[in-house]
């Protein structure tokens, strides 16, 4: 008879030894194989090291593992490469994901690509080359039934079984649309409480539509349709920058500045986020904006290229005053031009000492003189793009305006220098200055520009060109004065004489302005004004009432004559210096061809001159004694009165000897005949 | 026939310089003005030569002014202002002496001494010529062989283009007086007999009855 204690001894010894085997067995119908193998891998410790150090846990649940829909299976049946008789075994396994892929393969035995296609969702899968392998997304060994596992499992969980993972689907246009959740960033977000199914609708965990479309975009709008089921259009328009933005056709959609499973509530996205990303949240995207004039602004920022520029570092806010994290101004302009000139206009906040220059220059005065096509700050330095000065600058920017004059500038000795890399080429700003670029045409400025470089000009110039027998250099300097240093050194230019109408008290250009208040007309009826008899160029007795009628109402004016190039254009055509004009005669004779050309020019208050034509005979006109008085070119602005005086005079000089010679012989009878006393006085 | 010392050495020497560079200056300056019709020499030689002529005159000039100053014989050019009447009658006489006189074989009017050198026609015009003409065509000449130089002066003026006009006015006055000058040279008892002297200094004057006679 056993003891009692014995008996409770063989019931614990059944209860601690027979039990677990017995439940192994007893749950489900497990091989006999798999329950040898659970027997090792029950241990939790149990992991092996792979090649790129990271730890695969060996351990199997037991329970779990009974419990599934492949509990009939041994475990070689999935694992065909290990037996008892091989295990365990040196296997070089290079990652989880090589592990889980290679798994995977086992399980197309059963289920073949064939039944899987039948399914949409599968069968797309299958033809992806990363695509998820079966195992990441249904497990492993602890696999159950679909049905049952749906019923089990929340809706998030379901679809972010397989949209964890790296998933993305291929558009028609080639794109790569991203399928995979941030499982965390989605439950940070705003909308982390929702089921998945409430943005993308009809999708469920019974349903998943296989949709295709064309492009990103065509993605992003579809999604963004959910939105305005809770956020509505009305809504929406009390807010004036989105009032704005959802009538525009190409607006980005809602998910393309809000983001998508991320999104937050904006002030807590405003709190975290700097404020050029809060603009850049839209405006990487792409927007634009309708002026008045029917013009679509672009309001698209490149964020690289504004990281490249010098105002990298700067809030935008900096620029676009009035904007902010907290405030977007609705703003309304006429056009482009109109938006790029009012931009422009914020930049001397910073950069007053150039702003000053530009006051000065010809480009404001344009601007304010109506002519919208002047540059402004933008228009040279860029606007986001916006970087360090360098010395090709102004080639590429006044360029964009003046692009006719750089193939000729390309051709000049200028060019050249520039084009061979040497350091002080001058460039556009070089002679024009950057900011305050004035109008040089018909003036000394651009003498004077070119004597910086040039500094020992007038001394070059007075090795050849003075008046002997002293070398003075104000001879050489009379000429640098009065004509253009391009007259003499472009080559194929066409020269002419302009008579620039000053002010004899100031020695300043007479404003043309206060010639049309004298005279009593505009700007468009000048001309009718001076060419009285309307032959369409004005000759010395026109130019002669001119000057009379001016001076007659309190001006005391005079023309002033310079020789210069016809054309802006021409003016950059510098040659070298052998293929200048040395020889005088080419404008010392009467029947240059320099003085061909005369023009009459009147400088506006801003310098921008009017250049009215005017007959050659201007030059040598009697009438233009008075108001040309002070151009005068040896040999080639002869008055012919003094041409005829001479003739005269030669005349009479020879007339009058000529004439007393032949009296003389005439008389000399009586000469004669006094001497012989024969008759006369005595 | 009785020789007179008229001419001392440097007025000749200066008359001489005067009157080949009066030519030159005239040629050149005909060659620049005309150089579309003319083609003695080039342009710039035309203003090389001018300019160095020029500049000689104008040294020319003051070996004129300085001899006659410090000489005192400068009065010879100026006509008596204490006799005004009688200078406006002798003025008279000579013209009508080259107007009709000479014609019908009078007596030159007027005597030359070295103190009364010059009729009174002679008078009048050479002090013009000395004392306003050559030096405005002097200053003109100076201001544009260098406007820049003298262009406070030239703008007193009125402007390098009235400058111009008025060296060209008398440049026409002496190329037509060189001409009447020269002819008037040759109006001596023979053609030649002033040039002569114009070389000797010694100027031939007729015998004493005559002069007489016409005094």
């Amino acid at each position: 008879m056993m003891s009692k204690r014995k008996k409770i001894l063989i019931a614990l010894f059944f209860v601690f030894l027979i039990i677990p085997v017995y439940s192994i067995m007893a749950k489900g119908a497990l091989s006999p194989d798999a329950q040898m193998c659970i027997g090792c891998h029950l241990n939790k410790n149990l992991t092996k090291t792979l090649e790129n150090k990271e730890v695969l846990s060996l351990y199997i649940n037991g329970d779990e593992f009974a419990s599934s829909v492949h509990n009939p299976f041994s475990c070689a049946g999935c694992h065909t490469d290990i037996s008892m008789a091989n295990h365990p075994r040196v296997k070089k396994i290079n990652s989880k994901k090589e592990y889980t892929a290679n798994a995977s393969k086992v399980c197309s035995m059963c289920h073949p690509n064939e039944m899987l296609k039948k399914k949409p969702m599968h069968g797309y899968l299958i033809t992806q080359t990363k695509a998820p392998s079966c195992s990441e997304c249904h497990g492993a060994h602890y696999i159950k039934r679909i049905a049952e596992w749906k019923t089990r499992i929340s809706d998030n969980q379901y679809c972010l079984t397989c949209h964890k993972y790296d998933l993305s689907m291929k558009l028609s246009s080639g794109e790569l649309l991203p399928l995979s959740v941030n499982e965390s960033l989605l439950k940070n977000s705003v909308h982390g409480n929702f089921p998945c199914s409430v943005c993308h609708t009809g999708f469920s965990k019974t349903a998943h539509p296989f949709r295709t479309f064309k492009n990103k975009k065509e993605f992003t709008a579809t999604v963004s349709k959910s939105c305005t089921m809770c956020h509505t259009d009305a809504q929406l328009k009390k807010k004036p920058i989105h009032a704005s933005v959802i009538t525009i056709a190409k607006a980005p959609t809602c998910v393309e500045c809000h983001g998508s499973h991320s999104i937050k509530r904006m002030s807590e996205l405003k709190a975290v986020v700097k404020e050029n990303q809060h603009c850049l949240t839209c405006h990487k995207h792409k927007l634009t904006m309708s002026l008045k004039n029917g013009e679509s602004l672009p309001l698209t920022v490149d964020e690289s290229v504004i990281m490249k520029s010098v105002h990298g570092k700067l809030p935008c806010s900096a620029c676009h005053a009035g904007f902010s994290k907290t405030d977007h101004p609705k703003r309304v302009f006429d056009s482009k031009r109109h938006y790029s000139i009012a931009a422009s206009d914020i930049c001397k906040k910073c950069h007053q000492d150039a702003n000053t220059l530009y006051e000065e220059s010809i480009h404001l005065s344009q601007l304010k003189s109506g002519n919208l096509k002047s540059s402004t700050c933008t228009d040279c330095h860029g606007s986001h793009s916006v970087t360090k000065v360098t010395p090709d600058l102004g080639l590429v920017s006044c360029n964009k305006c003046h692009g006719e004059i750089d193939s000729i500038y390309k051709t000049s000795v200028h060019g050249e220098a520039i084009t061979k890399g040497k350091e002080n080429a001058p460039t556009c700003s070089s002679c024009h200055s950057s900011h305050d670029v004035k109008i040089t045409a018909r003036t000394t400025k651009m003498r004077d520009t070119c004597l910086k470089c040039h500094k020992d000009a007038e001394g070059l110039h007075k090795k050849w060109l003075y008046n002997p027998p002293i070398r003075t250099s104000t001879f050489a300097g009379l000429h640098l004065d009065s004509v253009s240093c391009a007259t003499c050194h472009t080559t194929d230019a066409k020269r002419g004489v302009y008579l620039s109408l000053y002010d004899k008290k100031t020695g300043k250009p007479f404003p043309e302005e206060e010639v049309l208040k004298l005279l009593g007309t505009d700007a468009a009826g000048l001309i009718k004004k001076i060419d009285t008899n309307g032959d369409g160029s004005i000759d010395g007795k026109e130019l002669w009432d001119m000057v009379r009628q001016l001076n007659g109402k309190g001006a005391n004016v005079t023309f002033i004559g310079r020789m210069d190039v016809q054309k802006g254009t021409e003016a950059h055509q510098i040659a070298v210096k052998t293929k200048a004009i040395k020889e005088c005669e080419q404008c010392h004779r009467a029947d240059s061809s320099y003085f061909k050309n005369v023009s009459i020019v009147l400088f506006k208050a801003d310098g921008m001159p009017t250049v009215f034509n005017a007959k050659q005979e201007v030059i040598g006109s009697v009438y233009s004694i008075l108001p040309v008085s002070k151009f005068y070119a040896l040999g080639s602005s002869n008055v012919r009165l003094l041409d005829y005086l001479f003739i005269i005079a030669l005349i009479g000089g020879v007339a009058v000897p000529i004439g007393h010679i032949t009296l003389r012989i005439i008389t000399s009878p009586l000469r004669h005949l006094r001497k012989m006393g024969k008759g006369g006085k005595k | 026939m009785i020789r007179i010392y008229l001419h001392p050495i440097p007025i000749r020497i200066w008359h001489w310089i005067n009157a080949l560079g009066f030519i030159i200056l005239i040629i050149t300056g005909i060659q620049m003005r005309y150089g579309n019709i003319i083609k003695l020499f080039s342009f710039e030689t035309a203003v090389d030569i001018h300019s160095w002529t020029g500049f000689i005159l104008i040294a020319n000039y003051f070996i004129w002014l300085f001899y006659y100053l410090l000489t005192f014989k400068i009065k010879i050019y100026f006509p008596p202002i204490t006799h005004p009447i009688q200078f406006t009658k002798d003025s008279i006489r000579q013209a009508k002496f080259y107007g009709y006189g000479i014609f019908v074989g009078d007596p030159n009017p007027h005597h030359p001494t070295p103190d009364n050198k010059f009729n009174p026609m002679q008078k009048i015009s050479y002090l013009m010529i000395m004392a306003s003409l050559i030096p405005v065509q002097i200053i003109t000449g100076l201001f544009l062989w260098d406007p820049k130089l003298f262009s406070k002066w030239i703008n007193l003026v009125g402007g390098i283009q009235i400058v111009s006009m008025i060296h060209v006015l008398l440049f026409i006055f002496f190329s037509a007086f060189i001409v009447v000058h020269f002819y008037l040279a040759t109006l001596g008892h023979t053609p030649l007999a002033h040039i002569k002297a114009m070389f000797s200094g010694y100027e031939e004057e007729e015998e004493e009855e005559e002069h007489a006679h016409s005094h």
